[in-house]
């Protein structure tokens, strides 16, 4: 039934866009001149179809699973549902439904039986009096644009309006898509701040969420302190920007200014794979690789380096980030225009010269700016540190100690055995809110940053 | 005629398959204005790019025969492009300041060539060199703001000083005045009067009156050929080629 009513609805588009354009093109043939272009008439009765008969049809589909299940239960002989709370009611209409899908379980009450009958007659008749309303409604809208058609009517106006509406909503569910993921981080965190005092989260020095699920597991009393695991974030990050910072800039500045075509051919394609590879494999390259060898080098050396450092991991996501911060400052410093390089060869400056005192300054914004997103992507980064990094929250500067990071601690308190009421599962919320604050102000800072070096050079 | 700075022997330039400059000779005298006229396409700002260099920027441009400046070979393998351009410093049609400050500018060409000891005869070049390009009086209290901050006719004459700032011996100007509008254009055709005092000076440009009224002897290219040069009256009163009389009356070009 429904794909039914979609098939009308594309071939009364089709049949709108068809007759309005026949109709237009025969008012310019004998003559007549059009306000508007063939196609915008045509354009003006697709849409002036396509949409209300959608939107009809979403609505429908949307609406009719409550209204059909209102109508059903309402229909149920008196007396069936006294005294049964909401659990019991909705699964009486479950068993109703699957009776209506033909799986029947045991003996079901005569009642339930005909309640299914009634059910699958509901929904034939909800399918029919859809397939005629949108019938009906795209007849009427084919009719009304094809009226429309004359001289000066102004299909192009008519048309772009409608297209704007539509980029209008498509903006608008965009944000409300924000808004909603941000409310719904605000009220869980909410719940989990009416459970741990805020403070004791902000500035609390311990993180050990392991706290008993039901009354008789034995386990630790509970601390929610994110400051160790906020360190840990920050560490990680440290780690993996001292490292991908300078290949990614010193390897932009040599594909842009240095490289020879042929080299720069191979080398761009290859720094492009890096960013394709799945942080997943990463961390196998962390885990299988880079920790081991990090081990075996501080036990030659006499130290005493944990199996998931902190360096291990961010030295894996700095590779990550090498084709990101590269690519960013490439597209910046060949925007420059060529001019402020030819200005500065001709004064005899060097390529080098020319590359740290003319390009580079004016591409700084840009770099900045990728710079900034690169930071944004390490403190959001979740599966590189998931299995490289650690799962016990230490509070250390040290790259050398195993750490853990608010990505990895959201991860781990809401797998396994989890109930929605818990401060342990909450605090995962509360986390994913800092988390999102971070990286907020990273970003406001980073346009900032961007918006203000343009001031000054443009 | 002044004694002869640049001298050019049989040159042709080719981008890639194509010949953008065929055969061109000619001597260039030191302490004059010599401009270079023709259609657009022609190939007189490819030959101008020779005299410093600048189509070595340009991967597929090859250049071939012998450019003489003060009797060295300016191609040679000993001769370094960034010394070269030193002494030839180069305006361009577009006016470029570095997204710098007003007194950076100037002082980038010195700065990189190491022509001063300190900071205060670092000033001197600075403020000596805006005079020269005549914007001293109109920025010398905002040497601080950026440069791209100027109006299009200053920043044009802030690139000029940039130029004169690296003590050149050759300034050459690739139209520089075709992004200006005739208040400033008259304003920097004074200052290539005053510069051929001390330079020699090479003007490419489209403006047949500038030509004219800044000029001592002129070059017409046309497709790639130099057609005639001679004395810019001569070329303009009394033209001995009927390519270069159809485009100096206006009838071509």
């Amino acid at each position: 039934m429904t794909a039914l009513a979609f098939g009308i609805l594309l071939l009364a588009t089709i049949v709108a866009y068809a007759l309005n354009r026949h109709a237009a093109s025969r008012l310019r043939a004998r003559g007549q001149p059009l306000h508007s272009l063939v196609g915008h008439h045509a354009g003006f009765a697709a849409l002036l179809v396509l949409v209300p008969v959608l939107v009809l049809i979403l609505l429908w589909l949307g609406l009719q699973g409550p209204v059909i299940s209102r109508l059903l239960m309402g229909g149920l002989p008196q007396g069936v549902l006294d005294g049964l709370d909401t659990g019991a009611v909705q699964l009486i209409e479950a068993e109703i439904t699957s009776i209506a899908g033909g799986r029947i379980f045991g003996t079901p009450e005569d009642w339930k039986l005909a309640a299914a009958a009634r059910l699958v007659d509901l929904r034939l008749m909800s399918g029919q009096m859809l397939l005629l309303a949108v019938s009906l409604l795209a007849l009427a809208l084919i009719a009304l644009a094809r009226h429309k058609v004359a001289p000066e009517f102004r299909a192009r106006q008519s048309f772009e309006s409608i297209v704007t509406g539509l980029m209008v909503f498509a903006s608008i569910v965009a944000v409300f898509t924000t808004v909603g993921i941000v409310a719904s981080l605000v009220f869980e965190a909410g719940r989990f701040f009416a459970i741990v005092p805020i403070h004791e989260f902000l500035f609390g020095l311990n993180w050990e969420p392991q706290i008993p699920i039901r009354a008789d597991q034995i386990a630790a009393e509970g601390a929610f302190g994110w400051v160790p695991v906020l360190v840990g974030t920050l560490v990680i990050t440290v780690v993996a920007l001292v490292v991908s910072v300078p290949i990614g800039l010193m390897s932009a500045i040599y594909l842009n200014e240095f490289a020879a075509p042929r080299a720069r051919a191979i080398i761009k394609p290859v720094l492009e794979i890096l960013a394709g590879v799945p942080t997943v494999v990463y961390g196998f390259f962390a885990v299988l690789t880079v920790a081991p060898a990090l081990r075996s080098a501080g036990a030659a050396l006499g130290m005493d380096v944990s199996p998931n450092t902190a360096l291990a991991a961010g030295g894996v996501m700095a590779i990550m980030l090498i084709p990101f911060i590269s690519s960013f400052a490439d597209d910046a410093l060949s925007a420059v225009p060529r001019a402020l390089r030819d200005g500065a060869l001709a004064l005899g400056a060097t390529r080098a010269e020319t590359m740290l005192n003319v390009l580079f300054p004016a591409a700084l914004p840009g770099i900045v700016g990728g710079v900034l997103l690169a930071v944004s992507r390490a403190i959001g980064e979740t599966m590189i540190v998931v299995m490289a990094a650690g799962l016990m929250a230490k509070l250390t500067l040290n790259p050398l100690d195993s750490v853990t990071t608010v990505t990895v601690q959201i991860v781990t308190l809401l797998i396994g055995d989890t109930s929605f009421d818990n401060p342990k599962t909450l605090a995962a919320f509360a986390l994913g809110l800092m988390l999102f604050l971070v990286t907020l102000v990273i970003n406001v800072f980073a346009l900032r940053i961007v918006r203000k070096y343009r001031e000054a050079y443009d | 005629m002044n004694p002869t700075k640049i001298s050019a022997c049989n040159v042709n330039v080719f981008y890639g398959a194509s010949q953008a400059i065929k055969d061109v000779s000619l001597e260039l005298a030191d302490k004059s204005v010599t401009a270079f006229i023709g259609p657009s396409g022609c190939g007189k700002s490819t030959f101008l790019r020779c005299l410093n260099r600048m189509n070595d920027t340009i991967d597929i441009c090859r250049v071939t025969g012998d450019i003489r400046l003060d009797g060295q070979d300016i191609n040679a393998a000993s001769v370094d492009p960034v010394q070269l351009r030193a002494q030839v410093g180069m305006v361009f049609q577009k006016p470029n300041p570095f997204p710098k400050s007003i007194y950076d500018n100037v002082a980038y060409g010195p700065r990189i060539h190491g022509l001063t000891q300190n900071r205060t005869e670092l000033d001197e070049i600075v403020e000596s060199s805006l005079r020269a390009a005549a914007l001293w009086d109109e920025v010398k209290d905002r040497l601080r703001q950026p440069g791209t901050g100027l109006s299009g006719g200053q920043q044009q004459r802030l690139c000029i000083a940039r130029a004169i700032a690296t003590r050149p011996e050759v300034i050459l100007m690739d139209e520089p005045c075709s992004a200006l509008d005739p208040i400033a254009t008259a304003q920097i055709d004074d200052l290539i009067h005053q510069m051929a005092q001390d330079f020699c000076v090479i003007i490419v440009t489209h403006s047949m009156s500038q030509a004219r009224r800044v000029s001592d002897r002129t070059a017409y290219f046309h497709m790639g050929n130099m057609v005639e040069y001679g004395e810019t009256e001569q070329i303009f009163i009394n033209p001995r080629e009927k390519l270069t009389e159809t485009y100096v009356s206006g009838r071509i070009g």
